[in-house]
């Protein structure tokens, strides 16, 4: 019963064409000129991004409205939107969903939107230059170098940042944030007290990598 | 229909056989309203850029939020608009589109909640990097930055942020920078504001808000002239010695004035140093030259000052022109604020008292016209101020210092 709505639901939308995942990738794919996996299909569905596929016996089938949302998802995010902010955008009409495509997709940048661009990229290339381990991190000498450098590989983990998150809820508390590798950040609060140099640091420190140590083997 | 240039001496005349020390008010005036065929106002292309770090928590976010909200609304689908939120990092809530559905921003905005710290100028990056995405030559681009704090995370020096904000200026897209409650960095959005050829506000009250975008948005459609210049050339062995407003200087060694709005005048005050004159000859030449909204290139307008000269002993006896002489008093009220600022920033509580003194002093020897009263009145609160809010009595006298170099918004109420 579930198969047969959701299928009339597609065809009521007046999309002739019904494409299964792998036609969906390729039409996103040439559309967007990048490559668009199965699993962020299946994120974004899960998300409510997408609305459900319909269902041909066990296939998935979708249609016009599922390329149009898959392509303004794609482009939103392109432009740095986060997930919870494209959600409002891609409920609205096919024809609203176009139009915005439509926005989106601008024809080639004049010459003084060129060099408006370059220079603030050229911007964004010092900021990242400066966050560079060191230079900006004035209380790193206070804290030593506590990891190894064999921690730039890691890829940053979720329970890091989930743990990070948490400190937004204290209203007033000031964090600042220091670059220990590429990829690699230090969170730390003005309240956060510093143990002296000596055996508390060392043993400070020792805790800190200790924990660091475990939230890195619990997400493996 | 352009702006106009007009010169007007303290005293009418300047010594055929002496020296003469000549203060000049230089004034930019603007065509009363946008001529009759012009079509509606250009497009606005913006970004508003809102500090959502934790101490913006409360009524503070809900009234940005509104004000944001507002904001939305008032636009129109010829407009382009970006929502980009920072704490210690920066989110780029809607991208620059146009305001088809003013729904869709709306329910962007009431997703902003409170976060972290302050990384003030990589908001500011993200916003001008949207309206730089859309950038339209012809039309109007600004970023309109709200911030209640300190920026403390990212760069940070006010003076290396004015410098790349002003860098943005010269490509086409200004910022304007509104500082709310009693903890931003009064010279750091200064400083932005005026690099950026936009307008600076510093609201004491979040419900102040949407009044202060009304007047944004108004100011940005009644744009006469962005990126205005002008360069005082004084001729014949005559010298510019003093120019009592605060203006930033351009890369050619102009001065940069404010955004010219329709209806609108701005006063330039000199002093010039002359030797012994001859008749008709030219004693400066001022050369004005902005960005028109609607038009392409640069646009100059270039006049000539001479003055009647007469035997040194006639000038002792003419008039001084009471509005010129008040104006100029006013200007150099604006200038001494920085003075006090300085000796507040030394901890010399004295002595910023006794400036402040100095320059009601001066006032007072005046006409009381209603501009002198109110000068005075602002003047004396400051003066109480100091003891009892440091703070907020030096918020109040940077931002009326810089009302004669770059657009202060003042709102209605909170000219006690």
């Amino acid at each position: 019963m579930a198969d047969s709505l959701s299928l009339s639901t597609a065809a009521s939308l007046g999309s002739d064409s019904l494409y299964g995942l792998e036609e969906l990738l390729a039409l996103a794919g040439e559309r967007l000129g990048e490559e668009v996996t199965p699993r962020t299909v299946r994120l974004y569905a899960t998300e409510g991004l997408i609305d459900r596929p319909g269902k041909d016996r066990r296939r998935a089938v979708y249609g016009q409205r599922h390329l149009l949302q898959l392509l303004l998802i794609r482009a939103l995010a392109r432009r740095g939107l986060s997930l919870t902010a494209i959600a409002p955008l891609v409920t609205c009409s096919d024809e609203e969903l176009g139009q915005q495509l439509l926005q989106l997709e601008e024809p080639s940048p004049s010459a003084e939107q060129q060099e408006a661009l370059s220079y603030l990229q050229s911007l964004q290339g010092e900021r990242s230059l400066s966050s560079s381990p060191g230079s900006s991190a004035s209380l790193l000498p206070l804290l030593g170098s506590p990891l190894s450098s064999s921690s730039a590989s890691l890829s940053p983990q979720r329970s890091l940042s989930t743990r990070s998150a948490g400190r937004s809820n204290v209203a007033s508390s000031r964090w600042h944030r220091f670059s220990l590798a590429p990829g690699v950040e230090l969170h730390l609060s003005e309240s956060a007290s510093i143990p002296p140099a000596g055996k508390r640091r060392e043993a400070w420190l020792a805790r800190l990598l200790e924990r660091l140590r475990e939230q890195l083997e619990s997400e493996s | 229909m352009n702006p106009s240039l007009h010169f007007r001496p303290l005293r009418p005349a300047v010594a055929a056989d002496g020296a003469t020390t000549l203060d000049l008010l230089i004034t930019v005036r603007s065509p009363e309203h946008p001529p009759m065929q012009l079509k509606e106002r250009p497009g606005l292309n913006l970004a508003l850029v809102i500090d959502r770090s934790g101490s913006m928590a409360g009524s503070k976010l809900s009234h940005a939020r509104k004000a944001a909200r507002f904001l939305a609304g008032e636009l129109t689908e010829r407009d382009r608009l970006a929502i980009v939120t920072f704490d210690e990092e920066v989110n780029v809530l809607v991208p620059s589109q146009p305001v088809r559905d003013p729904l869709l921003f709306i329910s962007a905005i009431n997703t902003i909640h409170s976060g972290g710290c302050t990384a003030l100028f990589d908001g500011w990056l993200a916003g001008a990097t949207q309206v730089a995405n859309q950038l339209d030559p012809a039309g109007l681009n600004r970023v309109l930055l709200l911030s209640d704090g300190q920026a403390n995370e990212g760069l940070t020096d006010a003076e290396a942020i004015a410098a790349k904000v002003e860098g943005l200026t010269q490509r086409g897209i200004s910022t304007s920078a509104f500082g709310l409650g009693s903890g931003f960095d009064e010279d750091l959005m200064g400083a932005m504001a005026a690099a950026g050829d936009g307008t600076l506000a510093q609201i004491e009250s979040p419900k102040q808000l949407a009044d202060l975008y009304a007047s944004e948005l108004q100011g940005l459609a009644s744009t006469v002239g962005r990126k205005v210049s002008i360069g005082i050339r004084a001729k014949h062995g005559a010298e510019l010695v003093d120019l009592l407003n605060d203006l930033p200087l351009t890369s050619a060694g102009n001065h940069q004035l404010p955004n010219l709005r329709y209806g609108q005048e701005l006063s330039v005050g000199v002093r010039l140093q002359l030797p012994a004159w001859m008749p008709n000859q030219e004693i400066a030449s001022v050369r004005l030259a902005w960005d028109s909204p609607d038009q392409e290139g640069r646009k100059t307008l270039i006049e000539q000052l001479t003055l009647p000269v007469k035997p040194e002993a006639e000038l002792e006896g003419l008039e001084v022109d009471p509005e010129v002489a008040e104006q100029l008093a006013l200007l150099r009220a604006n200038r001494e604020r920085r003075l006090a600022i300085e000796e507040l920033d030394r901890g010399d509580l004295r002595a910023a008292m006794a400036s402040i003194e100095a320059i009601d002093q001066r006032l007072k020897g005046l006409p009381q016209s209603d501009a002198i009263t109110r000068e005075r009145r602002l003047l004396a609160e400051k003066k109480e101020l100091m003891t009892q809010d440091r703070n907020l009595s030096r918020k109040r006298l940077r931002r009326e210092s810089l009302r004669s170099s770059l657009n202060v918004w003042e709102s209605g109420d909170d000219n006690v």
